[in-house]
């Protein structure tokens, strides 16, 4: 409606919302609990519920990676106002944040986020890694092999 | 606006029904935090009773100063001697049984008279904010899965809405059912003396069900009054401590299509209000900002465009090849035809001996 925009919706909510989380500490920071939110910060900027284009980048279902997208034109229609595309978890990384920086910036739906989704897809990824387990510490010397092997 | 906005009317399953109502014009009605906050704080304050201390606590005592050079404080101490109240200080506001200070009154200001006119803009403006889905989520609504906000369910739907478990299902069936979850799980004991007052828990606000008394009549109230968090209210008595809780915009409001077809109605009964306008017809600054009347009157940027590369790490071309071949393309050529690996043809040349003498010069 022509009452509203995205710039009045921030000024409504920038000081209070159900997302924010205040903090005293580190000078106050403030972040955000968005889901379409790529930085997780309180900023006008990645405030996804508040922005008409607006993405999200958030893990799926056995290593997936799901990209959340705002549709302009059904603003007011939650429940079928986002789009999502899920990457699954055999695509190379580089694919992947091939196919986010295409779905953003290549298409003109929201450049400027490209680098923080594409961050946030890679941090996914690095978390979804399996743990490598540390190896065994080799025995260093003949003195201590032979211990090893006395031992035996 | 060339054409007035519509709203889809759902029926008791959630679907569209294919209907659709003009949308209100209350709903274009400007978003007014500091207004909607200022009204709400004292309307907030016109349920109060009043409380106050005993008027006679701390006072019950028959005190005197001890005046100076007896070595102690000259508060007023209890008189008499027997028990070990006597020569205890008394009255002030720092003493063990004193009074406190500035004991509370019952003549206390306790009401706020907000104005008329002043209560029906932010109304209005909590029933525009309702329709504004981010404003919702900014409340803590959970509407991710509402088909279309102002959500508008037909008004027959409600007539099995007198029992509380049909009154439940239905709103699960239109989507309002994360957010019945949400009031649910947020019922937590009250910090402090109210739990003795009254008010033992607290928990978050659900959807307020907004019905026409006329046409839908008031049995589905007490299929709702049961459900946590669930509230109704009939279109023609809207109050602003529903529509905007605690003073925040974006109530998640329910409309029965009774009640939205109703609302112009209600606003033109209302004698010598006008509906508030807004200031700017267009509140959209990126568009105002892009639009050909601002462009046309900037002056040109100076200077001419350039990327500005924030802090780089110099990368060794020797080891990342995309370095490498941005310093020599060449470099490509070299390794797929491995021309690195090429021996050179026949025995080399001897170097000249006037070569090695001049070398040793």
């Amino acid at each position: 409606m022509s009452n509203v925009s995205a710039d009045l919706i921030w000024e409504v909510v920038r000081s209070q919302n159900a997302f924010l989380v205040k903090r005293k500490n580190s000078g106050g920071v403030q972040f955000s609990r968005d889901p379409l939110n790529l930085t997780n910060l309180h900023s006008r900027k990645y405030a996804g519920f508040v922005n008409d284009k607006a993405v999200g980048v958030v893990a799926g279902e056995n290593g997936a990676i799901q990209v959340i997208s705002k549709k302009v034109s059904a603003a007011n229609k939650p429940a079928s106002g986002v789009t999502i595309s899920t990457i699954g978890a055999s695509k190379a990384n580089r694919k992947t944040y091939k196919s986010i920086a295409k779905q953003l910036a290549k298409s003109g739906y929201r450049a400027d986020l490209r680098q923080a989704a594409v961050a946030r897809a890679s941090a996914l990824r690095a978390s979804q890694r399996p743990v490598k387990p540390t190896p065994e510490p080799k025995l260093r010397g003949n003195a201590a092999k032979k211990a090893a092997e006395k031992s035996e | 606006m060339a054409s007035r906005p519509t709203v889809t009317v759902l029926g008791a399953d959630g679907k569209a029904t294919g209907a659709t109502e003009v949308l209100p014009k209350v709903f274009s009605a400007p978003i007014r935090p500091d207004i909607v906050k200022h009204v709400h704080t004292g309307m907030a304050k016109n349920k109060r009773q009043p409380y106050s201390v005993s008027e006679k606590a701390g006072h019950q005592t028959s005190a005197e100063s001890w005046g100076t050079g007896r070595a102690v404080a000259r508060i007023p101490r209890v008189s008499g001697g027997g028990t070990h109240r006597a020569g205890q200080a008394a009255f002030g506001n720092m003493c063990r049984s004193g009074r406190m200070f500035a004991p509370t009154k019952i003549w206390r200001k306790w009401h706020v008279k907000v104005n008329q006119g002043q209560k029906r803009f932010a109304t209005a403006s909590a029933l525009a904010a309702s329709a504004v889905a981010p404003l919702l989520m900014a409340r803590g609504h959970q509407v991710s899965t509402v088909p279309e906000v102002p959500l508008v369910i037909e008004s027959s739907a409600f007539a099995v809405a007198s029992k509380t478990a049909s009154a439940v299902g239905l709103l699960k069936a239109v989507g309002a059912g994360p957010d019945l979850d949400k009031v649910r799980a947020s019922k937590k004991l009250r910090a402090g003396k109210g739990k003795l007052r009254g008010r033992r828990h607290r928990q978050r606000r659900g959807p307020l069900v907004v019905y026409s008394a006329t046409t839908d009549g008031k049995d589905l109230v007490q299929g709702f009054r049961n459900i946590p968090g669930v509230e109704t209210s009939p279109v023609d008595a809207l109050n602003l401590l529903q529509l905007a809780p605690g003073g925040h915009l974006g109530r998640f409001v329910i409309w029965t299509s009774a009640a939205i077809k109703e609302l112009d109605s209600v606003y033109e009964s209302k004698k010598g209000f006008f509906l508030p306008s807004n200031v700017v017809a267009n509140a959209d600054l990126t568009r105002l900002i892009n639009s050909s009347e601002i462009q046309s009157v900037l002056r040109a940027p100076k200077g001419e465009a350039k990327t500005k590369r924030g802090h780089v790490q110099k990368k060794n071309p020797l080891r990342n090849t995309q370095v490498l071949l941005r310093l020599n393309p060449y470099a490509a050529t070299f390794k797929k035809e491995k021309l690195g690996e090429i021996k050179a043809e026949g025995k080399p040349t001897r170097v000249p001996a006037d070569f090695l003498g001049q070398l040793k010069e």
